[in-house]
């Protein structure tokens, strides 16, 4: 016993102590790093989330990356978009109030016949939904109802609580109507557009905005001919009111795990609804100060086109896919504007390489079921140089598919759109500040073959051929079946 | 706030990594190797790439990314070890004695 222990004693001397510590400590280290990765990963605050006020999501330093001109190009006379045609919401809900097969297209009103004689392709798709996709998505949403009885009724309880949308011109809903007692008679005398600016952005957040930009409002993006129920004379151009001189843009993401088991399970109407109610307190925070302030909305309550103006306010720069593309939230968010003659300080835009990283990618043009991302380049669109989108071919995606309505899969596929952790923050540092482009090719290659998502094909409901498939399993408190006896 | 994402968690992995180049050192002056600064460079890199891998694995396992855990880790796993054997190698080269 004795001689063990003086054994023991010699042996186990300082220096071996420390190396023996030095082997533990490296044991130790190791499996601490592992569940640091774990946390990392598994951690609800790495939901790019909009529960985080005080504006602490907002973590990109924009000034680093910010320059002069955005990274969209015109290249030719620009034109007004025509929201009555070329917004698909819009365009669907005239055209199926108008079509009668007796009549065919001469039944239309007069800029429906023009538009479909112009785009022929586009009144195939919309009469393929409303006589085949439609019918067949009703009978299959009765058949699969239990599925996704969960899913709808969380995406119904999103969009319960709205605000009334603004239906009047701006002439008369912008401004203040009734001062409050004590309110101001004038406009307040602001110190300077900078302070207002530093206000206005603290305000959003406080609100619940996750993001907030400023742009000076370029014409351009106005709409020519107004969305219905907005308050506009229909069919009559709009003249853009000169004291929509500024966009308040704030923006909201959609939870976290619903949207990543679209098509199937994930609702806009969380953003939407966040986003929204952000844009209508805003508007009412800067009309008390006796300035003009208006919301533009989701889902169809605009009176302008939002990528752009995000684009313009430094929120992003516009991918593949025709959204926009965020540093904090990847185009895992919904916005909506606040036009204003509140005296702002507006932002630059911003480039953060999205548009040499989307010319290599091409994921979300790969996992679209409806073929509407292109794999080509950018486009001219009304004299500006972009992505398109086939809106109809997206559209009639989301009438193959069941669940609450909608896809948003070049949204779970993206790489920009990715939990704000260690792993995906290092990624995006890697790309952004990469001058080479040999990053772009090593990312999009990795993501692909580490982030395999199901064959498109079987995302579409069954009647169609699919399988009902999501990207990514729903989150356990979406999946009715666990809940509700069948 | 979780242990694992807490300050205090890194600070309990910097006294790990004191102690790893303590052991390191010891076990290399026993053994007669020297370590200049070039070859604390080199294991300082691997050492980075290790905690890398490790920590993708358990990242992508948080995530319920499997298939990038698996993926990953042969793959990261695969080239921390290639490199290990390497720098294990480098590491040992002892100066040659006068006879
Ligand atoms: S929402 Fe779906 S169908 Fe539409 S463009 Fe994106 S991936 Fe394609
Ligand atoms: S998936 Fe790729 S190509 Fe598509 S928007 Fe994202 S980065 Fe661009």
């Amino acid at each position: 016993m004795k001689s063990i222990k003086l054994n023991i004693g010699k042996k186990f001397n300082r220096r071996q102590f420390l190396k023996a510590s030095g082997l533990a400590s490296a044991a130790l280290g190791s499996t601490g790093l592992g569940f640091f990765g774990y946390e990392a990963g598994k951690n609800p605050e790495s939901y790019t989330g909009w529960e985080n006020f005080e504006g602490a999501n907002q973590s990109f330093n924009r000034k680093r990356k910010s320059v002069d001109h955005p990274t969209y190009e015109k290249i030719g006379s620009s034109q007004r978009p025509d929201a009555r045609t070329e917004v698909i919401f819009q365009r669907r809900s005239l055209f199926m109030r108008q079509w009668k097969d007796d009549t065919g297209l001469e039944g239309l009103d007069d800029y429906l016949q023009e538009y479909y004689r112009k785009r022929p392709e586009d009144l195939d798709l919309d009469l393929y939904s409303m006589k085949e996709l439609m019918p067949k998505m009703m009978s299959d949403s009765r058949k699969y109802r239990q599925k996704f009885i969960l899913s709808n009724a969380w995406s119904n309880a999103m969009g319960a609580v709205s605000p009334r949308s603004t239906n009047e011109p701006p002439e008369k809903s912008d401004f203040p109507s009734r001062r409050r007692f004590g309110g101001p008679t004038e406009p307040e005398k602001m110190k300077s557009p900078e302070l207002t600016s530093n206000l206005i952005k603290k305000i959003a957040h406080e609100l619940g905005s996750t993001l907030v930009g400023i742009a000076k409002l370029n014409p351009d993006w106005v709409y020519l001919y107004p969305m219905r129920g907005r308050g506009f004379e229909q069919d009559k151009p709009i003249d853009v009111p000169k004291h929509w001189e500024y966009a308040v843009v704030v923006g909201t993401p959609m939870s976290w795990d619903p949207m990543y088991a679209n098509p199937n399970y994930g609702t806009s109407n969380d953003a939407y609804s966040r986003s929204r109610i952000i844009a209508y307190r805003l508007a009412s925070f800067i009309k008390q100060l006796g300035y003009a302030a208006r919301p533009h909305t989701p889902g169809t309550s605009y009176d302008l086109m939002v990528p752009p103006i995000l684009i313009d306010a430094g929120l992003g720069e516009q991918g593949r896919p025709s959204i926009v593309i965020t540093p904090e939230l990847g185009n895992n968010f919904r916005p909506a504007i606040v036009t204003t003659n509140l005296p702002l300080n507006p932002d630059k835009p911003i480039d953060f390489g999205v548009q040499r990283f989307c010319k290599t990618c091409k994921i979300c043009a790969e996992n679209c079921p409806s073929g509407a991302i292109s794999f080509g380049g950018k486009v001219e669109v009304r004299g500006y140089l972009r992505y398109q989108v086939d809106t109809a071919k997206c559209l009639n995606f989301w009438n193959s598919t069941l669940g609450s309505m909608g896809c948003r899969l070049c949204v779970a596929v993206c790489p920009y759109t990715r939990k704000a952790n260690w792993l995906h923050k290092t990624a995006l540092k890697v790309s952004m500040n990469d001058p080479t482009g040999v990053s772009d090719w090593a990312l999009t290659g990795l993501q692909k073959r580490f982030y395999p998502g199901p064959d498109p094909q079987k995302y579409y409901m069954p009647s169609l051929g699919g399988e009902n498939a999501s990207y990514r399993e729903p989150p356990w408190w979406l999946k009715a079946e666990d809940f509700i006896e069948f | 706030m979780n242990f694992f994402n807490s300050g205090l968690f890194w600070f309990i992995e910097g006294i790990f990594a004191c102690l790893v180049v303590i052991g390191i050192k010891i076990w290399m002056e026993d053994r007669g190797i020297p370590m200049p600064y070039w070859k604390w460079l080199l294991f300082g890199l691997w050492i980075l790439f290790l905690g890398f891998t490790i920590a993708f694995i358990g990242t992508n396992i948080g995530e319920k990314e499997v298939t990038a855990a698996v993926k990953g880790g042969i793959l990261f796993g695969l080239i921390s070890i290639i490199l290990g054997v390497g720098l294990w190698r480098l590491l040992l080269i002892k100066p040659k004695r006068n006879s």
